[in-house]
């Protein structure tokens, strides 16, 4: 949480990012709610251009059920701890904030693993510990503290919804790189996509290993980042 | 009336004791639904696994950790659960003996490893070698037994066969007695 130290002296909104400022515009809160949608996408990409919750993407994008499995968990545990702290945050204490959010986010988690592990036991059981692990995901407390916390229920469903996305679509990315060049197939829900020859008699297993997902993302990272570059410039 | 509230010492007390409350609350209410699923599930689990490798089991019955199964009424087998574990967490194995102790057949039920690496322990190709096995046999062909291991998932191989190993030999003990 590197703007925790912001929040004494300014009350606007802030991107996690400390040098993209955010700029307040007073349109109609549904313009702004598209806003705050859209930038978790892209411009404030948890996992390429903020590099937050990096462990839960180097483990479990070795398989595209998996980053799919784990995106739309992400989404649902911040969806609702960013509407649930969002509400209560006039009557929170800021004395005992930590403690709260982190109550409400353990809940969320706990109610997510509790259903995929009676409706979607695959799931459950290849994400193994990295589904109770969402609960010190720093994307969500980080959600929790730099937004929620200070912004209208709308607005923080909306910025719970563009990180959440932006999350899924940064594991789906380097899943499906690892998954194809590491394996050879393509796997979804148990369901094979396709199989490519040759490539899946001898995959490039380092692919699949962590290693392999320090390459991904290091490349993927570089790419953003150059995008980055060349719109600024 | 608001800011007596809010600037009140215990404010915070209660304030997290509600949130507390309130999350066990819907907690327990989740739990109540799910867990029943689970348990069917498990159970659903363990008999279409066991009819999988006892095709002609008409019935089975759970003697403290041994499955017994029965073929119109008489024993055909025994099928136990092994677990140990591999290089990504632990794995559990449902083992099905014939009534000579041989192994009849081997399911993983549980991995959490590497895909497509360590988690081709779950494909015919390596569960098959157990068949017709007895337990001194259990060991991978480089320490002098009679299965294969994964290429690149040794330590996965391993796990399996050691878990075998160990149960079987347990379980043949007990019901030798």
């Amino acid at each position: 949480m590197s703007d925790h130290k912001d929040r004494s002296n300014s009350k606007q909104p802030q991107s996690c990012h400390p040098q993209k400022q955010y700029v307040e515009d007073n349109k109609k809160s549904s313009s702004r709610f598209w806003k705050e949608l859209a930038k978790g996408i892209v411009i404030s990409n948890p996992v390429f251009i903020l590099t937050l919750g990096l462990c839960p993407t180097l483990a479990i994008t070795n398989s595209i059920t998996n980053a799919l499995g784990m995106g739309a968990g992400v989404i649902f545990v911040l969806l609702c701890s960013n509407i649930m702290i969002s509400s209560i945050r006039k009557a929170t204490p800021p004395l005992v904030r930590i403690p709260v959010f982190i109550v409400i986010i353990a809940t969320s988690v706990t109610i997510l693993s509790l259903v995929f592990e009676a409706y979607l036991p695959p799931l459950y059981r290849s994400l193994g510990i990295y589904l109770p692990l969402v609960v010190v995901n720093c994307i969500i407390l980080g959600r929790a503290e730099a937004f929620a916390s200070k912004n209208s229920v709308l607005l923080s469903a909306a910025d719970a919804l563009g990180i959440g996305i932006g999350f899924t679509i940064a594991l789906v990315i380097i899943s499906l790189i690892r998954e194809i060049i590491g394996t050879g197939s393509l796997e979804i829900f148990g369901r094979q996509l396709f199989k490519l020859p040759g490539l899946s008699t001898h995959p490039l297993l380092f692919f699949i290993s962590p290693p392999g997902a320090f390459l991904v993302i290091g490349i993927m990272m570089a790419l953003f980042r150059l995008i980055g570059v060349i719109k600024s410039e | 009336m608001r800011n007596k509230i809010l600037s009140n010492k215990a404010y915070p007390v209660v304030f997290l004791a509600v949130i507390v409350i309130v999350s066990v609350v819907l907690l327990i209410a989740v739990n109540s639904i799910t867990s029943p699923i689970v348990k069917n599930m498990q159970v659903e689990e363990i008999k279409n696994t066991l009819r999988s490798i006892f095709p002609e089991m008409s019935q089975y019955e759970l003697d403290d950790e041994v499955y017994i199964i029965y073929k119109d009424g008489e024993k055909a087998g025994y099928a136990f659960i092994a677990s140990g574990s591999g290089y990504g967490g632990n794995i559990d194995i449902l083992v099905g003996l014939d009534s000579g102790f041989g192994i009849k057949g081997v399911s993983i039920l549980s991995q959490t490893e590497t895909p497509g690496v360590g988690s081709r322990i779950t494909e015919n190709s390596f569960t098959d070698q157990f068949k017709g096995l007895s337990a001194s046999d259990i060991a991978l062909k480089s320490e002098g037994g009679k299965i294969d291991a994964i290429t690149g998932a040794t330590i996965s191989s391993r796990a399996v066969v050691k878990a075998i190993q160990k149960k079987m030999v347990e379980i043949i003990d007990t019901l030798e007695k």
